[in-house]
């Protein structure tokens, strides 16, 4: 799939515009600032957001309209035939320049400690459009600078320049009403509605449509300046949604993920866990392989595997288990699939996975996996539940044990106790991206890299298979799931050696149905924040 | 001889048959390097083209990308005088070097080290103005980083005075000496018309009789208000060079005592937030001025969409600046045309024929630059 498909068909009746003297065709109901930027004349605004409603309250995008005695808002003015619209004329930069100079009146001098800067639209239309130094040097309006409106969020009134986005993302995507304007004129100030926090699932979406630094995430405040950041296009492994997503890293490790717009997921929204999902990836690695819990070299961890492997198939191929995860990439199951189905002929396969949470009629889904379709989809029916897992275990049916993936494989709050039926197992061979009870026991363990380190896709609850890129280097001396099966297939003797994760793909392309339509896009290099223009 | 260029002989005896000129060995990527940096980062990148006169290159890059900018125009008077004198203050410090050290390698050390003190005062003068002797990075777009320093008139005319003295010194010993003669005159001819084929200009190409100085011919900047001359040489000979070179210091004086004459007061760089760095006070107390700041140093000035290519007279010749901008802070491309790249490309022409010892003196006057020539 492509990273952001074409929006949908647009309506046959158009409409024909003059913008700057040039004629367009657009389809009837097209926003005349969306029309205006379509076509180049680049036309500033702060209030407007395709992703919400539209109270022309900033007065930025004001262009002048053809028998319109006054300038118009164009986030405000549908398109209509015949229109002519001028959206550089004198009078047009005039007011461009005085609306800004009317906003920057009040505007705390911040941007050396201020969040945003760098990506900030105020600097950037400033910038482009006014560039005049201050003619009023009176006293700012002094307002309160540290307000703690919720659990991820630290507000800024004094920056706020009154633009209601956030009002706005909170009514018309969290759908609850929790952010309000109070008092009037130069004392008017953002703040949370009575007997309200800024607490909904969706609350760190006001800090993206924020155009300046006002709305704050605590997540990411103070942390690391914007434009030292790079992004790599990718997708939230939160959940089975899948939501696009720019991962914004820096020398190795994530600062924050933001959404990437795509209409037909997740528009341009990402939920406040989705954001978080992170954190996980710098916390409690397994770094290097492991042989009897100690740390090895690759080559020692995959011989060792291979003979305790080879050994459980030679006595008894029915022996052998494999376990699958949902939070593998396409990819890795399809690597594994190949390998304990086509080449090992392993009977015995169970799919692991994240069990269900809480879940909402917008984004959020119950099942926790970014890749269950896939999963399911590659098993075809072979892949048993874990309870079956734990039955074989118990009754001692299990010589040898594959585990490509140990999320969700053992219970959280189970302890230790939960690792007791894979003890008798004689060749417990663990791939897992993270630490865990269950490494106690295994005789190999080896590192995997996280979602965050690999390029792939996963197939989201629609069944849109998305790419996933590689946004940090894997930590320690994890590896791909896919590599590390190629190198294990070596040592048992199996014809499966994949050089990178693009083969796999296309060849689990050709052969896979859901991913027929599936497209591994071009290769992009992570691209630096300073080099990208400001976002908004 | 020289660690940034490699020199392959074919000889029969003592005479040159014929000459591989390898050249590259500086290459530092400064065309690619500039299109990670802002349009004003470039500069410091441009100091280490010809190194020698370091201000001569900050101004051919300044003024490509005014032009580009189309603001050529607007720059300050004062601000055009001062790039004036501080690029013929360089336009000296090179000629002195390149004359200086053509002596030493033929054995005449005396000369290098009465040029060297020269030179040296004057890289003092400048490092007052900037900082820095060599790494000067004292332009910017649309004027200078700052204002000529106090007292810096006294001193410059100090300085040009026992300048004279040491040329005077200098000439005494060298042009009436036989074995320097011996070895420059008639060696290393270039004729007018292969100057012409391969590009040649500045003292190289004028040494040839080919009356081309960028000042003159294209004035730009404040040329056109002073008197001075374009030396010209008969012969096209390596003495010839020398002699181009030792009246051209002359002419810069002559511009520079005139410059100091009519520089008039004022500020030193456009007034225009988006091009220049606000004031410091400006900068701490407005919103305006900060955001001004802050984007000038995180994006760079914003350069219209477009190309140019921009020339002016460096130490060895037309310094040209070939420019592409996408709109945004960053060149899109910058390229440069190196004047000693023309100059060198001829040695293999002219090298043939000569004796060994010959390369010496030739390649000197030729004054290749390797941070220019190969960037």
């Amino acid at each position: 799939m492509a990273d952001n498909p074409a929006p949908a068909p647009a309506p046959s009746d158009q409409v024909t515009v003059t913008i700057d003297g040039r004629q367009h065709q657009f389809p009837k109901g097209t926003i005349l600032v969306e029309a205006c930027n379509q076509v180049g004349a680049n036309v500033p605004f702060f209030c407007y957001h395709p992703g919400l409603s539209s109270p022309a309250v900033c007065r930025q995008c004001l262009v002048e309209v053809k028998g319109q005695p006054k300038p118009v808002p164009s986030c405000y003015t549908p398109v209509a035939d015949k229109m002519e619209v001028q959206t550089a004329s004198p009078k047009v930069l005039d007011v461009r320049r005085q609306m800004l100079e009317f906003t920057l009146v009040n505007h705390p001098i911040d941007c050396p400690i201020c969040d945003k800067a760098g990506e900030c639209m105020l600097q950037k239309h400033y910038f482009d459009w006014d560039g005049k130094y201050a003619r009023n040097d009176g006293i700012k309006v002094r307002k309160d600078k540290v307000v703690d409106v919720g659990p991820h969020i630290v507000l800024d009134q004094e920056r706020c320049i009154l633009c209601t986005r956030c009002i706005r993302v909170c009514d018309e995507v969290a759908k609850v009403h929790q952010l309000e304007m109070a008092d009037r004129g130069d004392h008017e100030v953002l703040t949370t509605a009575p007997g309200h926090r800024l607490d909904n699932p969706y609350s760190l979406n006001t800090v993206d449509v924020c155009p300046v630094g006002a709305l704050t995430a605590k997540d990411f405040r103070f942390a690391m300046r914007a434009w030292e950041l790079y992004s790599t296009p990718s997708v939230c492994a939160g959940c089975a949604t899948g939501c696009n997503s720019d991962v914004h890293a820096s020398r190795g490790r994530i600062y924050r993920l933001v959404p990437r717009p795509n209409p037909a997921v997740n528009k341009h929204w990402m939920c406040d866990e989705g954001r978080f999902t992170y954190k996980r990836i710098h916390a409690d690695r397994l770094a290097a392989p492991m042989v009897a819990g100690v740390p090895v070299e690759w080559d020692r961890a995959l011989d060792e595997a291979g003979r305790r492997l080879q050994a459980a198939l030679d006595a008894d191929p029915g022996s052998v288990g494999v376990v699958f995860n949902a939070q593998s990439t396409n990819e890795d199951l399809y690597a594994l699939a190949r390998l304990c189905f086509d080449h090992l002929r392993i009977g015995k396969a169970y799919l692991a996975g994240l069990p269900d949470g809480w879940h909402d009629d917008i984004l959020v889904s119950a099942d926790k996996n970014p890749n269950m379709a896939g999963a399911r989809a590659v098993g075809a029916g072979r892949l048993h539940g874990l309870l079956e897992l734990v039955t074989d275990l118990r009754a001692g049916a299990l010589r040898g044990l594959l585990v490509v993936g140990t999320d969700g494989l053992l219970p959280a709050a189970a302890g230790a106790a939960a690792t007791q039926p894979f003890e008798g197992i004689e060749g417990l061979v663990v791939l897992s991206t993270h630490r865990g009870p269950l490494l106690n026991v295994a005789q190999v363990a080896m590192p995997l890299a996280a979602w965050a380190e690999v390029d792939g896709t996963f197939t989201n609850r629609q069944g849109m298979v998305q790419r996933i890129r590689a946004a940090i280097p894997a930590a320690g001396d994890a590896l791909p799931g896919w590599e590390i099966l190629s190198h294990l297939a070596r040592k048992l003797g199996a014809a499966m050696d994949f050089p990178d994760a693009k083969t796999v793909f296309l060849e689990a392309k050709q052969k896979l149905s859901f991913m027929k339509e599936a497209d591994w896009g071009k290769p992009r290099l992570p691209v630096q924040l300073r080099f990208a223009s400001s976002r908004g | 001889m020289h660690g940034t260029v490699r020199m392959v002989l074919e000889v029969e005896g003592e005479k040159i048959s014929s000459a591989d000129v390898q050249i590259g060995y500086l290459h530092r990527c400064f065309e690619k390097e500039s299109e990670y940096a802002t349009w004003t980062q470039v500069f410091p990148y441009t100091d280490r083209l010809n190194y020698i006169s370091p201000m001569l290159n900050n101004v051919g890059y300044a003024m490509a990308v005014e032009k580009l900018m189309g603001i050529t125009a607007k720059i300050p008077e004062r601000a055009q005088f001062i790039r004036v004198i501080v690029g013929e203050i360089s336009r000296i410090t090179d000629h002195m070097t390149c004359l200086g050290a053509g002596a030493m390698e033929l054995g005449a050390f005396t000369p290098f080290l009465y040029l060297l003190k020269a030179r040296e005062w004057l890289f003092e003068l400048l490092e007052e103005v900037c900082g820095a002797r060599l790494t000067v990075s004292y332009l910017r777009i649309g004027g200078c980083a700052y204002d000529l320093p106090e007292g810096f008139d006294g001193k410059l005319r100090d300085i040009l005075a026992r300048s004279r003295q040491v040329l005077v010194d200098v000439g005494k010993l060298l042009e009436r000496n036989r074995i320097f003669r011996d070895r420059m005159d008639g060696i290393g001819v270039i004729s007018k018309e292969d100057a012409l084929a391969y590009g040649i200009t500045g003292p190289v190409g004028r040494s040839t009789g080919l009356a081309y100085d960028v000042r003159k011919d294209a004035p730009y900047l404040v040329y056109d208000r002073f008197d001075f001359d374009v030396p010209v040489g008969s012969v096209g000979d390596n003495f010839d060079r020398y002699g181009v070179r030792v009246e051209e210091i002359h002419q810069s004086m002559r511009i520079l005592e005139q410059a100091l004459e009519k520089i008039p007061a004022g500020p030193v760089i456009v007034d225009d937030p988006k091009v220049a760095l606000p004031p410091k006070n400006e900068t701490y107390n407005s919103i305006e001025a900060m955001i001004a700041h802050f984007k000038i140093i995180m994006d760079g000035i914003h350069v219209p969409a477009g190309e140019v290519y921009s020339y002016t007279e460096a130490g060895n010749g037309e310094l040209g600046f070939y420019l592409v901008s996408d709109g945004s802070g960053r060149p899109w491309k910058c390229r440069v045309r190196p004047p000693c790249f023309s100059s060198t490309s001829i040695l293999p022409k002219i090298l043939p024929g000569l004796f060994i010892a010959d390369v010496v003196p030739t390649f000197g006057m030729i004054n290749m630059i390797g941070g220019e020539c190969d960037r």
